[in-house]
């Protein structure tokens, strides 16, 4: 398969030590990864570096083969490519579904039809589609963000994520704050939604949640413990993996 | 097609374009060349050695006046934010109607710009340091009181009742359940409302009343622009030492942000905060010996000409419509340039560094620079009137909101703009989608205040000529006529209560409709 995301000994400095030290990792097309480790361990480091927010101060980042661009279009355009699902989902209050999910076409669109977005409904049909497939009601389109259940705002921030027409998803402890049903629902949505030639990168704090995921990526003080097949972890090494931290 | 939240910060700068089309009917063009050695002054101010001592005499006259009128505006305004407070009455009195009535009479002190109340004691006592100190204290007093008691009537009672309950006495019981969460939300506006006298001061020089402002407009009206530049450098750079100074503070003890956006707790470290007001004391008395500040001459009034028996005839036959339409028409230019260009300037400045600097320097000066001086440089390539007038003030409240903007911009929103920018989203649009939605209410909200503070200051380009009451009522000041200063001064307190009104709506209506994730926005009638 085809590499789509490639870091090469990422260091991201810390205080007082490494964020990530010398992470080196591969994502394919198709794959579902499920990256550990404890609080602190680097997890939402890396995804920042995988989405392109932060720059690391050595090694290198690839995107199906080409050097990440520094700045610029180039970037952005790489960065298109690639979704994020944020735990807090940060999805704009203020304005509608629709224009939330538009939102996540803001990298290909062009100033004009960004504006006319905030002005009238835009691409009503791509985006009733989007919300049937999370099994959403079309009628929630003209609904403030704000106006919706918890479970809806989840679903409609896969709707965005899907929106984007990314092939890399990008998950920063989605499952954290919600009820095992929820929880339970959202990582089975995902993992169908991580279908070739799309691939998903999870980070999570509960190996019990691991069953879906082709492969495991442990990491600890930033750096990398462990990169192997769902089918070989030793419930040894998550117990190592989490060693000396609370709750373990 | 209903605009969005984010369309809404930028609709008022639509005002430009309109403006850009009436430009060049009112401008001469004959005076480019002196903006451009004004420009080229900026690079090379007067280091004499004469020109400085004398900069640095009139900025400390300026500082000094500031700060007693500061601080007797607080006095006044804690004292009197009590007396007008709901809570206070109900709880003492049992009815809160004598509250409702102390804050109509505040409502006339406020209405009347510090700028007239200056000219106003200027007339009576005659040239006096107490006259810009008073100035400032009366109209700032009844807005610190107007703040006061809106803070004091939306605390939590429930601390309050339950001591009640438990039998303290009134006093008692309001000082320990309120007086708590009051201090650090007035030491926070407090701090803003220093900043506000700085440049009130200065104002007041500039009309004569000493200190700095004198200064600046004897070196514009010379032509002394290397002079005139080294007392703004040095106004500037304390004007930014006391917002840095001031943000600290804010920042140290967890005091609410400007735009309550941050989210933060009332505030803390309350020993602290207590022992730096009390330090103050010593220092205020030392700057009213130096300043030789005597309230006593404030009852010694001087010989006033002898004022003729009232014409209201021809007070009545003021053109009266064409006065307060050019007042409103100017107030609503500036306030929609103001509040249209900084979130415009901020959007475009955004994605290269050294922009933003620029308009973040642009906007220091224009907070800094009077109004009426901006004006004065105006009229060097403009005719005067209402326009001209309109961007002098608009210069000024540009570089007021633009610093609140960048500053509730930097406590809020950032999560979602981190996400736009993460899916590749340029950081304009990131801007505008992620930051811009949330503080839309917010912002208009205190625009709309704003919007009501200019419609006060409008009186302070009246010098512009042809700019509504401001100009008459400048002129019927320095003609004595006395009928149709009342008049004059009456009409205008009855519009800015009439705007401050209007303003107060609007405000209400923009943080009340519900919206978002519900951001609980005490900001627009604190922020004052």
């Amino acid at each position: 398969m085809s590499a789509l995301l490639k870091l090469q000994d990422i260091t991201v400095k810390g205080r007082s030590q490494p964020r990530l030290d010398r992470v080196s990792l591969q994502v394919d097309a198709g794959e579902r990864i499920a990256l550990l480790g404890p609080s602190g361990a680097g997890k939402s480091t890396l995804l920042a570096v995988a989405n392109g927010l932060l720059t690391p101060q050595q090694g290198r980042v690839f995107w199906q083969g080409e050097a990440r661009a520094r700045s610029g279009r180039a970037r952005r355009r790489q960065q298109a490519r690639i979704g994020t699902l944020w735990q807090d989902l940060r999805l704009i209050e203020e304005l509608t579904v629709q224009q939330n999910l538009n939102a996540a076409r803001l990298a290909v669109w062009g100033w004009p039809r960004a504006l006319l977005n905030l002005l009238m409904p835009l691409e009503t049909k791509a985006c009733t589609t989007m919300l049937q497939r999370l099994d959403l009601d079309p009628a929630l389109l003209n609904q403030p963000v704000s106006a919706l259940s918890g479970g809806q705002r989840q679903r409609v921030a896969l709707a965005r994520l899907l929106r984007q027409e990314p092939q890399l998803l990008l998950a920063d402890e989605p499952l954290a704050s919600l009820d095992p049903r929820l929880a339970g629902e959202l990582l089975t949505l995902l993992l169908e939604l991580a279908n070739p030639p799309r691939a998903l990168l999870l980070s999570l704090h509960r190996p019990d949640l691991l069953a879906g995921f082709d492969r495991v990526l442990g990491l600890r003080a930033g750096r990398l413990v462990f990169d192997q097949p769902m089918a070989s972890l030793e419930p040894g090494q998550l117990a190592e993996l989490y060693a000396g931290t609370p709750g373990a | 097609m209903r605009p969005a939240a984010p369309l809404w910060v930028l609709l008022p700068a639509l005002i430009v374009l309109p403006l850009l089309a009436l430009l060049p009917g009112i401008s001469h063009g004959g005076g480019w060349e002196l903006v451009g050695q004004f420009a080229a002054a900026a690079l090379r101010p007067s280091l004499d050695p004469i020109v400085l001592g004398s900069v640095l005499g009139g900025l400390a006259v300026t500082a000094g006046m500031a700060l007693l009128g500061w601080a007797g505006s607080l006095v006044l305004g804690l004292v009197l934010g009590i007396a007008s407070s709901r809570v206070v009455w109900r709880t003492c009195y049992g009815s809160a109607a004598p509250a409702s009535w102390i804050r109509r009479l505040l409502a006339i002190p406020r209405s009347i710009h510090e700028l007239l109340w200056g000219l106003l004691l200027l007339q009576v006592v005659g040239l006096q340091p107490v006259v810009a100190v008073v100035a400032i204290a009366i109209p700032f007093g009844a807005l610190v009181a107007r703040v006061v008691s809106d803070l004091l009537d939306a605390l939590p009672t429930a601390s309050l009742e339950a001591l009640r309950c438990g039998g303290s006495p009134a006093p008692t019981a309001l000082f320990t359940a309120l007086g708590p969460p009051l201090l650090p939300q007035v030491i926070s506006y407090s701090g803003y409302r220093l900043e506000c006298a700085l440049r009130s001061a200065t104002l007041l020089g500039v009309f004569g009343l000493g200190g700095l402002g004198t200064e600046l407009r004897l070196t514009l009206q010379s032509l002394a622009f290397n002079e005139l530049w080294s007392g703004l450098w040095l106004l500037l750079a304390v004007m930014l030492l006391l917002e840095a100074l001031m943000g600290w503070l804010r920042r140290r003890w967890s005091m609410p942000a400007r735009l309550g956006l941050s989210q933060r707790g009332v505030g803390s470290q309350g020993q602290e905060m207590v022992a730096g007001a009390m330090a103050l004391l010593p220092v205020l008395v030392m700057v009213a010996w130096r300043l030789e500040v005597q309230p006593a001459t404030l009852l010694q009034w001087q010989g006033l000409p002898p004022l003729g028996a009232a014409d209201w005839g021809a007070v009545a036959a003021l053109p009266w419509p064409s006065l307060i339409g050019n007042t409103l028409l100017l107030t609503l230019v500036a306030a929609a340039l103001a509040v249209g260009l900084a979130p415009l300037l901020l959007l475009l400045a955004t994605p290269w560094p050294a922009a933003g600097a620029l308009v973040r320097g642009l906007w220091a000066l224009g907070r800094l620079w009077p109004p009426p001086l901006t004006a004065l440089l105006l009229l060097f390539v403009l005719q005067p009137g209402v326009l001209t007038g309109a961007l002098a003030l608009a210069f000024h409240n540009l570089g007021i909101l633009g610093r609140l903007l960048l500053e509730a911009a930097e406590t809020s929103g950032g999560n979602k703009e981190q996400a736009l920018l993460a899916a590749g989203v340029g950081p304009r649009l990131a801007l505008l989608y992620g930051r811009f939605s949330g503080l839309a209410r917010p912002y208009l909200a205190y625009g709309a205040y704003r919007a009501d503070v200019i419609l006060r200051e409008s009186v302070v380009v009246g010098l512009v000529g042809a700019t509504g009451l401001g100009s008459q009522l400048l002129e019927a000041l320095s003609s004595f006529a006395g009928d149709q200063l009342l008049a004059l001064v009456l009409a205008y307190a009855l519009l800015t209560l009439l705007g401050e009104d209007l303003s107060d709506r609007a405000r209400q209506w923009l943080l009340e409709t519900p919206h978002g994730d519900g951001h609980p926005q005490e900001a627009g009638g604190t922020w004052r």
